[in-house]
């Protein structure tokens, strides 16, 4: 007879955890960047599967990967969970727009809303168990990557 | 109810000669469909139609034969209904037999198309739009293009399908039959288009919010014209002489466009997202969503959410000057 409450509270469980994979379509506002470790936007992108996901694809999509995949060297891999340096939101949001080295800048190049979601799945790598995102990696191998990309066609 | 019925014969009767429709074959391999749609619908139908008739006479045997009035007692053996049982299996059996030989017969035909791969075309489905590659017969490179499938009539076409994605299904009804499209795999299909017009294809397979707007356009050209099409589509974009236009160019190309499309002799050179190198001379945007416009253009650059919900494209704010630029460098580009 105890089978039914332990029943119910893994119901609602499960419907809780549907709440991250929650995602808003329609008339898209206008965006700008984080304004401070305390936006309360930062929040609701970190906690939505469904912004980091789209993270990711867009790392694939504009060749992040290419230089940070996983495991790359020294302070390229995003994911080293043994790195010191704990940055914050929009900080690791303002590396990304003016990433050094590449021009056009980010910042010009990818439209604000994505930015959010790259920095969202950046901040997420960190936390990430590597074999997942070898996984993830393997979900996305059609995907675009950079400008050499010729198709998943071969 | 005769308010409705008219307006329904009607959209019966349009679904036959559409332009995507099975019924409306313009291809050998949408031929071959239709004639094994046509012998399914005579075998089916006349089974339902026998199944009815001996339904009704027993329900009016029951009805004429009067009602004992002593209890009820076993029935003797009737040798008639016994015959007739096993007629009726035989009958199916039979139906069942001539179905299965067809459409074994039709899927041998489907995969030995003949002049084999004369044409060969790839195909990408994208979350919610179409790569289309073609190869140049003069170099062999690959000419790209998206969401309009050209193709010459009396030749036979192999379609080399993938995906970037998820799995979606190219059906082209008036052409071909229908191929799924597996990530991590190519599946082919050859089609052989004899009459030469506008069609319309679909993805089959649900694959996600926008499905159901992953259409494309598909053109079946004389061959003259098709080679002409595809001398085109060679082609990188022009420079356009209009100075607004030029305005466009430099939004477009050096903007965040840029970070997803490509535009064959500028400096954009995204791969995520549809070329836009002819994107003039194309009938419709976001993958048969809008009809090509400069209006539709500007809509679906400022909230392509409001259009299509869910897409991948992002919403890029422009000035109201800047976007009509844009929309008129896009428009341009033939």
């Amino acid at each position: 007879m105890t089978g039914r409450p332990v029943l119910a509270l893994l119901v609602l469980g499960v419907l809780a955890a549907c709440n991250a994979e929650k995602r808003v379509t329609g008339p898209t506002q206008p965006q700008t960047a984080p304004n401070g470790a305390a936006d309360p936007r930062i929040a609701i992108r970190q906690s939505s599967f469904e912004q980091i996901s789209q993270g990711g694809r867009y790392f694939a999509w504009y060749g992040c990967g290419r230089c940070h995949a996983q495991g790359a060297p020294g302070i390229r891999d995003l994911g080293d969970q043994h790195r010191r340096s704990v940055r914050g939101f929009d900080q690791v949001y303002r590396t990304i727009a003016g990433h050094p080295g590449i021009s056009p800048s980010y910042a010009n190049r990818i439209p604000t809303d994505q930015l959010w979601q790259l920095t969202a799945y950046v901040q997420s790598l960190k936390s990430l168990d590597p074999g997942r995102r070898r996984r993830q990696d393997l979900d996305q191998k059609g995907e675009a990557r950079g400008e050499t990309w010729s198709g998943p066609v071969r | 109810m005769n308010r409705y019925a008219l307006p329904g014969v009607v959209m019966l009767l349009a679904g036959c000669s559409g332009v995507q429709s099975p019924l409306n074959p313009a291809g050998d391999q949408a031929l071959s469909v239709r004639g094994l749609l046509e012998l399914m619908t005579w075998i089916c139908g006349g089974m339902y139609l026998l199944v009815i008739l001996l339904l009704g006479a027993s329900l009016w045997r029951a009805r004429m034969r009067p009602i004992p009035e002593a209890a009820p007692q076993v029935e003797p053996v009737d040798t008639g209904l016994s015959r007739g049982l096993v007629a009726w299996a035989a009958l199916i059996f039979a139906g069942l037999t001539v179905l299965i030989a067809a459409s074994f017969l039709v899927d041998r035909r489907l995969a030995s198309a003949r002049d084999r791969e004369a044409l060969v075309v790839r195909v990408t489905g994208h979350q919610w739009w179409w790569r289309l590659r073609y190869r140049d017969p003069a170099t062999g490179a690959w000419i790209e293009t998206a969401n309009e499938l050209h193709l010459p009539a009396g030749r036979t076409a192999r379609i080399e399908l993938g995906s970037a994605d998820v799995i979606h299904s190219f059906w082209v009804p008036n052409v071909a039959g229908k191929m799924d499209v597996i990530p991590g795999r190519i599946n082919r299909i050859d089609v052989t288009p004899r009459r030469t017009g506008w069609f319309r294809g679909q993805c089959a397979e649900f694959c996600g919010t926008q499905h159901a707007h992953m259409a494309f356009d598909v053109k079946v050209d004389r061959p003259a014209d098709f080679d002409d099409w595809l001398a085109s589509e060679k082609r990188p974009a022009a420079i356009p002489a209009d100075a607004t236009a030029r305005r466009g160019m430099a939004i477009v190309t050096e903007g965040p466009c840029a970070a997803c499309h490509v535009v064959r002799g500028t400096d954009a050179k995204g791969r995520a997202g549809p070329d836009l190198t002819h994107l003039g001379s194309r009938r419709s945007i976001a993958a048969g969503t809008l009809r090509l416009s400069r209006g539709a253009l500007q809509g679906w650059i400022a909230q392509p959410q409001a259009i299509k919900p869910g897409t991948l494209m992002p919403a890029i704010a422009l000035e109201p000057a800047d976007a009509d630029a844009a929309a008129r460098y896009l428009e341009a580009l033939r």
